[in-house]
Parts: C-alpha cells; structure tokens; sequence
C-alpha cells in the first residue's frame, strides 16, 4: 500500500493546479481579507483580532481544499474508468484505495495549513505561545480527515459529470456557511444559527478556542464526531454498493 | 495421495443481470500449463465469466475456486495476474511508475525492467499513461498482469486496438508467459487468436459452454459452409435431405439455402443427383454464425 501512496503523492505533486489551490490560495485570500485590517481591530464576541482569526479560517479553508477537490473527483472517475476494479485484482486490500487518497491528501494538506500560518506570523504579526500553533496545526489537520471523509464520499457517490458540480457547491457552501471567508458575525441572525451546525464551522472554531486559549467547545466536537461518522459510514456504504456493483 | 486442485474450477456456475442470463450454469475446470481461450461472440458472457473467475462479481449460483481457494485469496497470493478488457489506467503517472506500483503489490515481482522489456513498452517508459495509444496502453495493461511470478494469467480481449501487425507481436508475448508452464487464459473473439496461442478453446454461447477442445477441432466444428443455388422446376427436398454433411436446409420459392460441414462433398453429391443448380454460392460462415451453427446443432442433437 506505500507503493500506491507514494505514487498518489507524486501525482498530487505534480499537479500544479491543485497545490496551487490548496497550498497557495488560501495565503493569498488571507493576505487579502486580513491585508488591510488593522492588527488591532478585533472580531465581534472573540477577543481574536482579524489577521489571528482569519488565519484559522484560511488555514482551516486550505485543509478543506486539500482533502476534498482533489479525491472526490479522482476516485468518481478512477471508478469509472476502471481504474479501481483493477486495483481490485492485486494483493492491495480492498479499503487500501480509499486509504491512500486519503493519506495523500493528508500530507499535502500539512504545508496547506502551515504556509498560512508562516505569512500570518511574518507579514500580519501574529503572535501564539508555542503550544498553540502546534496543537493547532494538530486541530486543523486531524479535523480535516472529516472532510476527508465527505471527499469520499462525494467520489463514490457521484459519477462522471456530476462530480464536479456536487464537489464545488458542497466545497463552497461548507467554506462560506461554516464563515472560513468572512467572520459568521457578520451573518444574519437566522443564518448565523444555521451556519453553527455546519461541520466547517465547528471545524474553525476548534482552532479559534485554541487561539483563545481555551478549551474547544463540546458542542464543535460533537458535531465534528458526529459529520465524521456519518461521512465514513456514507462513504462505507457507498463503497461497499459499488463493489458488488462492479 | 494427494491431488492437486484445479488451477480454476467452476461448478454450476450462474449469474444473471434481470432477465439476461450472462452465465448459465457453467462448469469448467483448467489444469496447471494449460493455454486456454474462451472463445465466444459479443454478448456471449466472456467478461463475465472472467469477472466470476476473478472475484470481481460474485456468481448468484455455483461455486468458483482458483487453486481450491476462493479468487480473492488467490489474488492476495499473487498467484493470478490479471488484465482487464478496459481495466482503466491511473492517469497523469508515467508508465514505469505504474509498472513500479504493480510490482511493489505483488508478493513475488520480477525487476520492474524486466517486465517492461518483455511487455514491449520499454521504449515509452517515460510517458505519461494518459497520452498512449489504445494498443500502448493493452500493452501496459500486460505489464501490469505479469508485474510477478504469478500462476495464472488472465487476458480479456488483449489485442483489442492493436493492429494487426501489433497483435500478432502481442501473440508472441503471450507465447511467452504460456512456455514458461503458467496457465494462461485469455478471452477473444477471433478465432484466429484462439487458433495460433490456444491450446485448448473454450466457445461460450449465451452463458453457456458449447464446446471445449482443441482449436483444430473447434475450427472444423465452425468451419461449416453456407451453399446457396437455384433449381429449376418442382424442388425435391426430400432428395436434397439426403445430401452428405448437410446441416441445414432452407428452400424458399426457387432458392436452396444449406449449411454443410463439407462442401466439397455436398456440391459433389448435389451433381450426382442429376440436379442442375444454378447461381451456386459456396461462402464460410462468421465465426458469429459458425456459433449459431454450432448452437442449432447442438440444440438438435439434446432432441
């Protein structure tokens, strides 16, 4: 199975579109929104400034990229192509596909999150104990096997055409509803209660406790448990139907 | 004393898509060394049968072991290499990553440089998969199958996209694994493949084996001849009944339409009948129809 890990992440590697997108993009839509805020200026009802909020944001956006464009729409057309019944015939076992994308898209997800912190540190001044950017790298990255999950999913649910569709309006509702590009205060009452139990947000206020030192809420957690056992078991099932359907 | 099992050995062996019978009761067993083409026109359960064989679908009836253990655990042994009709390639890797993949899954590989040599894709290794032609990519597809030192070798339809010349390049690649005491099996529906790699031919029909032997003998069980003529005056079909190896007889208004398993002597014994046929038409049957031949045949002979 590292044989296949190492050749998903070579591909992953190669393709500057998509490290674009993860690993880059997200700095440069941090640099944009926080850009010009002032370093002092704080975000209503967290104590956080903007460039320290927005950080986990984009750092959060950048995992979420990372995990989801890339897989959903490979594996929805590696099943097609027949690619996956293939792999179905050597000695890789049958969960050790799904792995493997996933693994990959783990590590490329790592620099995704740690560039937004670099330019964060450097150019917008933000300052953390040391344990707090660890565990945040740590949060952020491990919250991202959620979305991983729903990448998945996605891929084993939809086919052809529809993949890239699904991908993007599920990939843009989750960063906009779950307030990775604007602050969810600055949402309307009646979508700001929406927006809490949308897992991106739970997912991003992992990150903002931790900037706040404190303790993650429990509700964020539950709801991050809860998306996460549902997109493994949706992904499970999916897999399992399109096994025998092969 | 112990025997070994067969290398494959279906028994009873069903599998139904809604009303179709893909595979219908199929019973068959390969020995170890043996080359072996399932032959059969489209439609006629080829891929499925190789998809039962390989454990990618599971058979509603019937029993399938390879070396008397199910598919997937022969696989997991690296004792099957297998390639598939349009088994998909992972794209926007080159050809030697892919070959480098297929040999670190299996348990007993060869050098990657070695399989890329004896597949015919050494010259392309460097290519990204995604930028080869159909029958580079068939070629591929072969390396991926004979990535180790599997038992059996399973080919669906290989040559489909080479060219002529390519194919019968391909043949002796082929050739190769079979010497070297693998069982080989691979599915086609030309003939002529199944005659210059086979050892043995399977033809399946409808799901359902109709003849297992020899290519020799498979080719003059298909090689039955369509004669077609015109007689003058009242038709004596009793008469033409009688005419040696026919198979079959049609006459529709002055036409006689037969199916004889030798011509020669058919023609030969029409003229000595006194009769004089006009427009005679002597023509070799497809192989799809050699199977519609077979088929009536045998359904005759179960009467």
């Amino acid at each position: 199975m590292n044989g296949l890990i190492k050749l998903e992440l070579t591909r992953a590697l190669r393709n500057r579109k998509f490290l674009f997108f993860s690993v880059i993009y997200p700095s440069v839509l941090f640099l944009l929104i926080a850009g010009s805020a002032d370093s002092t200026q704080k975000v209503d009802g967290t104590g956080l400034t903007l460039p320290t909020y927005m950080m986990v944001s984009m750092a959060s956006f950048g995992a979420l990229t990372a995990v989801l464009m890339g897989n959903s729409e490979r594996i929805a057309k590696e099943r097609e192509t027949g690619w996956v019944r293939q792999l179905r015939l050597t000695t890789l076992p049958g969960r050790g596909y799904v792995l493997a994308k996933t693994a990959s898209a783990a590590v490329v997800s790592l620099p995704s999150i740690v560039v937004v912190f670099v330019i964060a540190a450097t150019v917008k001044d933000v300052r953390l104990d040391a344990w707090q950017w660890l565990a945040l790298t740590g949060a952020i990255w491990a919250g991202s096997l959620v979305f991983a999950a729903l990448g998945v999913a996605i891929g084993y649910l939809a086919s052809g055409d529809a993949v890239r569709p699904i991908t993007m309006i599920t990939y843009f509702g989750l960063s906009i509803l779950g307030g990775l590009w604007m602050p969810t205060t600055t949402f309307p009452t009646w979508l700001q209660d929406i927006a809490k139990w949308v897992p991106t947000h739970a997912y991003a206020a992992l990150g903002q406790a931790i900037e706040q030192s404190q303790a993650p809420h429990a509700k964020d957690i539950v709801v991050l448990v809860f998306f996460f056992v549902l997109f493994t078991g949706g992904a499970a099932w999916l897999y399992r139907k399109d096994t025998l359907k092969a | 004393m112990t025997t070994t099992p067969p290398v494959v050995a279906f028994d009873q062996v069903s599998k139904a898509y809604g009303d179709v019978r893909a595979v219908d009761g199929l019973t068959l067993s390969l020995r170890a060394g043996e080359t072996v083409a399932l032959l059969g026109p489209n439609g006629a359960g080829k891929s499925t049968t190789l998809d039962l064989l390989l454990g990618l679908k599971n058979a509603d009836d019937g029993t399938v072991r390879l070396f008397g253990t199910t598919p997937r655990e022969a696989l997991v042994a690296g004792r099957v290499g297998a390639m598939l009709q349009s088994g998909g390639l992972m794209d926007e890797v080159t050809v030697e990553e892919l070959v480098r993949l297929a040999c670190a899954l299996h348990p007993r590989p060869y050098p990657v440089s070695d399989v890329l040599s004896r597949a015919g894709i050494a010259r392309f290794a460097d290519r990204k998969v995604d930028k080869l032609s159909g029958g580079q990519a068939q070629r591929v597809r072969f390396a991926l199958a004979t990535a180790g030192d599997s038992d059996l070798i399973v080919l669906d339809e290989p040559t489909t996209g080479m060219d002529v010349t390519t194919r019968q390049g391909f043949w002796a690649t082929m050739r190769e694994q079979a010497d070297q005491g693998r069982t080989v099996l691979f599915a086609t529906h030309y003939l002529e493949e199944a005659d210059a790699i086979a050892d043995r031919v399977l033809v399946l029909h409808r799901g359902r084996l109709l003849a297992d032997g020899t290519a020799a003998e498979i080719k003059a069980k298909a090689g039955v001849r369509r004669i077609s003529f015109d007689l003058a005056g009242r038709i004596d079909e009793q008469a033409l009944r009688g005419l040696p190896f026919l198979t079959t007889l049609a006459v529709s208004g002055p036409t006689v339409r037969i199916q004889s398993s030798d011509a020669d002597a058919t023609v030969h014994a029409l003229y000595g009948l006194g009769l004089h046929p006009r427009n005679l038409e002597v023509a070799g049957l497809g192989l799809e129809q050699a199977f519609v031949a077979i088929t009536t045949a045998e359904e005759a002979k179960q009467q």
